[in-house]
């Protein structure tokens, strides 16, 4: 007896037909587009460009609505948030009458070498907060940090508490010392000096960083898995679509990842209250507007227990954490999020108007 | 073999087929003839070893489990191959590196290279590991999920046992402080050696009167210390005409200029 019998012909006829059939039809659908919400650019900083979402003929934007300003990470592009008409966070805000820009950090080149945090925080998301604040008037807006881009929103809020009414995290590190989180085990050896003198790092390269963690899944699996024959066209589709936007992650500015590790993966400076940006200390505590934080429960980038430890050094009275069950990219795309997670940012936003 | 991270260009189709392919060996190597010895005791101890061998082989030619550590090939870096690696693949046909530097440099250079060299040795026994453990893994599950009807369903189910083993002996060995210890070095190591073909790239760009990267870096600090103040002196005028106080910066051109600060992570 074999765990597979070799002369099970047919087995491997059939696999045959649909590797075939599978290669195809993903062929067909390479084209697929990404990014479904019209937007415009408003305000540049560097390679940094801020986008206004046009309002939806059906939903134009509720008055006395404070604006929304999407803050995405440096290490990904932010279209996923976008990136079809049903799995569109951005489009589930602009249906709820909100005013919603997002923050491109565009691809550094070698002259942004030298772009650091204080750079992309103070200069680049300080920039796009204070002129959607001219454009609308009002004091503060709300601000929606993902993964890293929360990261950074943690920074300005504690910097700048009185721009911002309220806080929305999503996927987000406080603690990079939990036990569990492996990326943080991986890189805290790394010599940041060197990594800083030897350039941009190019977006393929924390790709692969990111895949190897869960590397027969995420390399494998998961093309394997279309073979099983419940993936039809519209499903296809999807895939496709994130195939297209994991694989498409901007170069990193030298100086700013090489803070970015050392300060955050390595000395864990945020959660120890020892980071400083543009000379001033960052200090969670400061943060004292609402903050809405959600975590899924199964990622593997950003361990749960590392964005939950949030509430642990925020200063806010008015915290509300959730952790949803899905994965990192889950988060942003998987039927269940599509729908789970728009409709609690907006009631929760509602409720805080 | 390729990954999807060796492209720069990505291609779904393409990664797919290379994933299907070793599918397809995968399931080859279930029914292969060692296999057939097992008989109705159901003990496929001598699965463990092919299986052991493809993994690892796979795990080797693709480096998927640390694209870090493909840097630490400086003879053949890809897109994916690690921090800077993709740099220092550029200077492949270039007359620099050891071969063009002064005979200390490339004393230099070939050491980080043997180290390197060294490094991947070591990296090797890590993947030797992780491929028995998860062959030793599948075999000790296989169980009921073996021996049923041949059908794609089937083979489904046991390609989905063997990714879980593949990635819980991945994880058990990556999580390790000698594994992390070692990518560090190995992605350190390789920094280094991309720092060192710059420097000799930049011994020669200077001999040709082109600047250098260094004091574009430089000149770009300047240009940012330039602008800061700029912003400054724009925010005191604004807040000028409302009266208040300006902030202590030094018109350009007095007083004694202060060096550009090099940037630090």
């Amino acid at each position: 007896m074999r765990p597979f019998a070799p002369d099970a012909e047919a087995v491997f006829a059939e696999l045959t037909v649909r590797i075939a059939d599978t290669v195809a039809r993903l062929r067909e659908v390479q084209g697929v587009a990404v990014g479904c919400s019209a937007k415009r650019a408003v305000w540049s900083c560097g390679k940094t460009t801020l986008y206004q979402y046009l309002p939806l003929a059906q939903a134009p934007p509720r008055a006395g609505r404070r604006p929304v300003l999407v803050c995405f990470a440096l290490v990904n592009r932010p279209y996923v948030l976008d990136l079809q008409p049903d799995r569109s966070l951005v489009r589930r805000l602009l249906e709820a009458g909100l005013a919603v820009y997002l923050i491109d950090w565009g691809d550094p080149d070698d002259a942004d070498r030298c772009v650091d945090l204080d750079d992309y925080i103070e200069r680049h998301l300080g920039g796009s907060v204070r002129h959607i604040l001219g454009n609308h008037g009002g004091e503060a807006l709300d601000v929606l940090g993902v993964c890293q881009g929360g990261v950074l929103s943690l920074c300005y809020t504690a910097l700048h508490g009185k721009q911002v009414a309220n806080l929305v995290t999503l996927t987000t590190p406080v603690d990079f010392h939990t036990p569990d989180n492996l990326l943080s085990k991986w890189v805290r050896g790394l010599d940041t000096e060197l990594l800083m003198r030897s350039g941009n790092v190019p977006g393929e390269v924390l790709n692969g960083l990111f895949l190897s963690l869960s590397p027969f899944r995420l390399t494998q699996h998961k093309y394997v898995r279309l073979l099983s024959g419940n993936s039809d066209q519209r499903a296809l589709e999807d895939f496709v679509r994130m195939e297209r936007w994991i694989f498409d992650s901007p170069p990193q500015a030298a100086l700013a990842l090489a803070q970015f590790v050392r300060w955050f993966y390595q000395e864990n400076r945020l959660a120890r209250g020892t980071l400083r940006i543009g000379g001033r200390r960052v200090d969670l505590g400061e943060i004292r507007q609402p903050v809405l934080n959600l975590y899924a429960l199964e990622d593997h980038i950003v361990p749960p227990d590392a964005a939950a430890a949030m509430q642990r050094y925020i200063g806010s009275a008015d915290y509300t954490g959730c952790g949803i069950d899905t994965g990192h990219i889950g988060m942003y795309v998987s039927r269940k999020a599509a729908h789970e997670i728009p409709a609690r940012i907006i009631s929760w936003l509602q409720e805080r108007q | 073999m390729e990954t999807p991270f060796t492209h720069a260009a990505f291609k779904p189709d393409a990664a797919f087929t290379g994933a299907a392919e070793r599918f397809f060996e995968l399931l080859k190597t279930f029914g292969m003839p060692g296999a057939a010895a097992a008989g109705a005791d159901r003990d496929w101890s001598s699965l463990a070893g092919p299986l052991a061998g493809q993994f690892e082989q796979w795990l080797k030619s693709s480096q998927s489990a640390g694209p870090w550590f493909a840097a630490a090939n400086p003879a053949a870096p890809g897109p994916g191959a690690g921090v800077g690696a993709a740099q220092a693949g550029s200077f492949g046909p270039l007359p620099l590196g050891a071969g063009a530097a002064p005979q200390q440099d490339a004393q230099r250079s070939w050491d980080l290279v043997a180290r390197l060299a060294q490094l991947q040795g070591q990296l090797a026994s890590h993947w030797g590991e992780i491929a028995n453990t998860a062959a030793r893994r599948f075999v000790a599950r296989l169980g009921a999920t073996a021996g049923g009807a041949p059908t794609l369903d089937n083979a489904l189910k046991l390609y989905e046992l063997w990714v879980n083993c593949a990635e819980e002996s991945y994880a058990a060995t990556v999580r390790k402080d000698d594994f992390c210890r070692l990518q560090a070095e190995l992605a350190n190591t390789s920094a280094a050696l991309l720092v060192e073909q710059r420097r000799h790239a930049e011994t020669l760009v200077r001999a040709f009167g082109l600047p250098s990267r260094n004091e574009v870096d430089a000149l770009y600090a300047q240009l940012k210390d330039l602008r800061r103040q700029l912003a400054e002196l724009t925010d005191a005028a604004r807040a000028g005409g409302s009266g208040a106080q300006r902030p202590a910066v030094r018109p350009a051109g007095k007083g004694r200029r202060k060096r550009p600060r090099r940037p630090r992570a």
